[in-house]
């Protein structure tokens, strides 16, 4: 089916915006370093005397100009034939953003990126979404949609549900931080790292229980959220469910006598009938019980009860609601299915009932398919703390950088027979040095990863590579 | 037997001597100290089946049930917990890990334990007055809270005239016990939701009679903590019908309004938000209206002061500015 279908409707026409958005990112930051050793990726900070400094976006051009008479010439014309230029890698600086450290990317969504954080107060990991005005208007209600799903998360409150801790705004470059629970991927990103898209059935049953309360907290607290979706559900590093994007969310009113909705948004392929078929009313709160089943329906079959080459055609299907369940879903799962996805929005299972159901109250036993696992970040499986490099570089830098200039790195270009010298060397330290870093398995094979293997020990780095000398930041 | 080899004995007969041994304490004979020793050592086999130890596994399903089946027919878990207080420290928190994990013991889609306390309420009983025992208070509550989150169990203990006393509970000098007490009142008052409404909408006089008397306690944490559950059952849409009963009271309207003068500034926050829901209320019965009308002033002049300081807080200056305008809008009823 057309991924666009499980898309929520407020992002159409973002992908295009997306696209471009990032390209100019790219073209900001990530500077290959042939031209000049010293273009950084991040921007260059020396937050020890001035932490906030990072918001003047020239001061390393500047820099740069004051050291040019420092630069030893011979070095800067070291002759290396042109296919033997390795790139330099993304030198770590140390950013804050308020009392937050900044870390690696996590994601990107419709509306900016998302990345790691740490908060240097209390040392508890956070997600910051990264939101620029500027890709932001390009989104239909994009601006509204941000400012009411701040509201609402600002009073929410439960295990299940992804907390707002923080919202900081940099004016000067419009943009706005959201600093909310860390999670490592939503259960789309694990269902597409599997060959049949599904989770087997014990740990679709852990999920989907954890989805039940947090959604019966959402409606305890009058809100519909409208676009329940495996890519809305999020996992923690301990693997407890968070219910995130309330953007299209809806708050009924404290007074109101029933849940009666009237407008339908979120992704097509988890919309029901009554939305499909374009009725003028209809409840609230069965909405997200509809898509919480074409979630279970997916989460354990690998397929969505309907579809449809268009939104036209997928409409119309679901506006029929007939749809039919894989055989090999069994009682009492079936039941509950059918269930969830009544057509009749009053005759469709309540909260209530679903927790009662007894595939909800039975504990499924754990054997059948191996769990799946999230699926790793740039090949690091146990998500480490990727703001930890940054502050090693920040503080262990400068003792470790004159260590390396044993290794033979002076140069700030390295050809392919000195990285395959220190790659050995590396080896070598590795098998003296028990460190605990798991990553290091596949950070061997490939240069690129190797990055992240790196990350304790900046000396045994292939690609730590010292500056032009002078052009240190001092 | 070797002090720390591996045992022997089997569920039937480990709960057996525990028996005896508790038995014994009960009795408090002289060989009560012997007893004591009998009854931590066999608390801790059977934890042990439970849970394992550091170089042991817990033991296998056929041998959990066989002890789960020992415990409901000698009747231990109820010995256990009325003599509790004669146990010994450790074995206090023994008592506790091992009801705890029998009672989420699950086979299929039942709960054999909770089953098993359903026709033994007295356990919960038993439980609940634990708070009245200083030193086994919060191993009490360490179960009930676990109790509690079996719908079933929690119905019982709701419905039960025992769940008033956790109004003198929460309230007790000892700190610790009042915060522990009060955390387990809420999780019955809000943890099953349909449950929970339903009991407060059947029980609402009483229930309500009883909760006024919190939020008038001598009690400085009480008032706060009372009136912040307040505001969450009230909000909860669940109990819609509990809250437009009692925002129709004016009564309740009265402490709201004193509670927004009163001296902490954190009741007075709390106080505010059950206060609103009385001003947004958009079919306030007469005495409301009146009572509105009649401080119309003063309300707008006291809002526009209440905590300015807030600025930071959007939704809070907001809904203030809603309720001023509200309140100044404000107009008799035709006719009178």
């Amino acid at each position: 089916m057309d991924s666009n279908m499980c898309q929520t409707s407020k992002s159409f026409d973002s992908e295009t915006a997306e696209a471009d958005a990032s390209y100019e990112e790219e073209n900001e930051h990530e500077i290959a370093t042939a031209e000049f050793g010293e273009e950084e990726e991040l921007k260059p900070v020396d937050s020890r005397p001035n932490p906030q400094l990072w918001i003047t976006r020239n001061s390393s051009h500047a820099d740069f100009d004051d050291d040019l008479e420092n630069i030893n010439i011979s070095n800067f014309f070291h002759r290396v034939d042109s296919d033997q230029i390795i790139y330099q890698s993304k030198k770590r600086r140390l950013k804050l953003v308020g009392k937050y450290v900044m870390g690696d990317l996590l994601g990107e969504g419709s509306y900016g990126k998302v990345k790691e954080m740490l908060d240097s107060e209390t040392l508890c990991r956070r997600a910051v979404k990264i939101l620029k005005q500027r890709k932001l208007r390009r989104i239909p209600n994009g601006e509204q949609n941000v400012q009411r799903e701040i509201k609402l998360l600002r009073k929410l409150d439960h295990k299940n549900v992804i907390k707002l801790f923080d919202e900081l705004h940099n004016y000067e470059k419009q943009k706005m931080y959201l600093i909310m629970e860390f999670c490592v991927g939503s259960l789309q990103t694990m269902l597409d790292s599997t060959p049949d898209k599904k989770f087997p059935l014990w740990q679709a049953h852990d999920y989907f229980l954890q989805l039940i309360e947090g959604l019966e907290y959402l409606h305890s607290m009058r809100i519909i959220h409208k676009d329940i979706k495996p890519g809305n559900l999020l996992l923690s590093l301990e693997n407890q469910l968070k219910i995130s994007d309330l953007g299209v969310a809806e708050t009924i009113d404290l007074f109101a006598k029933d849940d009666t909705c009237f407008i339908g948004q979120g992704s097509p392929a988890f919309q029901p009938p009554e939305i499909a078929n374009g009725l003028e009313f209809f409840p609230g709160f069965k909405v997200d019980i509809w898509s919480s089943g074409v979630t279970l329906y997916n989460i354990t079959t690998g397929r969505y009860p309907f579809e449809g080459d268009n939104i036209y055609r997928l409409f119309e299907s679901i506006g029929k609601g007939v749809f039919t369940i894989p055989p090999e879903i069994q009682e009492p799962l079936r039941d509950l299915l059918l269930g969830m996805l009544e057509k009749d929005p009053y005759a469709r299972f309540s909260l209530q009932r679903i927790k009662r159901h007894t595939w909800c109250t039975r504990q499924p036993s754990p054997e059948g398919l191996p769990k799946v696992p999230v699926p790793p970040l740039r090949g690091d499986m146990w998500h480490s703390l990727t703001v930890l490099p940054y502050l090693i570089e920040h503080y262990y830098d400068e003792p470790l950088e004159d260590a390396s200039e044993d290794d033979g790195s002076q140069h700030e270009y390295i050809t392919e027979r000195q990285l395959n010298e220190m790659d050995e060397r590396r080896k070598q330290r590795d098998r003296t040095f028990v460190v605990a870093e798991n990553s290091n398995g596949n950070a061997q094979s490939s240069s690129s990863s190797s990055k992240k293997s790196s990350r304790w020990k900046k000396t045994i780095s292939c690609m730590s590579f010292k500056t032009i000398p002078g052009c240190k930041q001092s | 037997m070797p002090l720390f080899g591996k045992s022997t004995k089997g569920p039937a007969e480990v709960v057996k001597a525990l028996k005896e041994a508790v038995n014994s304490l009960e009795k408090g004979d002289k060989k009560a100290e012997k007893a004591q020793e009998d009854v931590s050592k066999n608390l801790v086999l059977i934890k042990n089946m439970l849970y394992g130890t550091s170089d042991a596994e817990p033991q296998a399903d056929i041998i959990v049930a066989q002890l789960a089946q020992e415990l409901y027919n000698s009747n231990l878990l109820l010995l256990l917990i009325q003599n509790l207080n004669r146990i010994d420290f450790e074995g206090k928190k023994d008592v506790a890990q091992v009801f705890n994990n029998i009672l989420r013991r699950q086979i299929g889609t039942r709960s054999p334990t909770v089953e098993y306390i359903c026709t033994k309420p007295e356990i919960l009983f038993t439980l609940m007055t634990g708070y009245e025992h200083q030193e086994i208070a919060l191993n009490c509550g360490t179960m009930l809270r676990e109790c509690a989150r079996y719908e079933a169990l929690a119905k019982i203990m709701l419905y039960s005239d025992d769940f008033y006393n956790f109004f003198r509970y929460v309230e007790v000098s000892t700190f610790d016990i009042a915060s522990d007490a009060f955390s387990t009142f809420k999780e019955l008052l809000t943890r099953h939701k349909v449950l929970c409404a339903d009991f407060l909408e059947t029980n609402y006089d009483k229930v309500f009679s009883h909760y006024q008397r919190l939020l008038n306690s001598e009690n400085y944490v009480t008032r706060r903590q009372s009136l912040k559950l307040l505001g969450e059952l009230l909000l909860d849409r669940h109990n819609f019908t509990v809250m437009t009963r009692y925002i129709s009271n004016p009564e309740n309207l009265k402490l709201m309004m004193n509670m927004l003068k009163e001296r902490s500034r954190n009741i007075q926050f709390e106080a505010f938000h059950v206060f609103k829901v009385f001003v947004a209320n958009p079919n306030k019965p007469k005495p409301i209206l009146d009572i509105l009308l009649r401080n119309q002033e003063k309300l707008v002049d006291f809002l526009m002061r209440f905590h300015t300081d807030r600025a930071e807080d959007e939704q809070f200056n907001d809904e203030k500015a809603y309720l001023i305008r509200q309140i100044k809008e404000l107009k008799p009823i035709q006719g009178h």
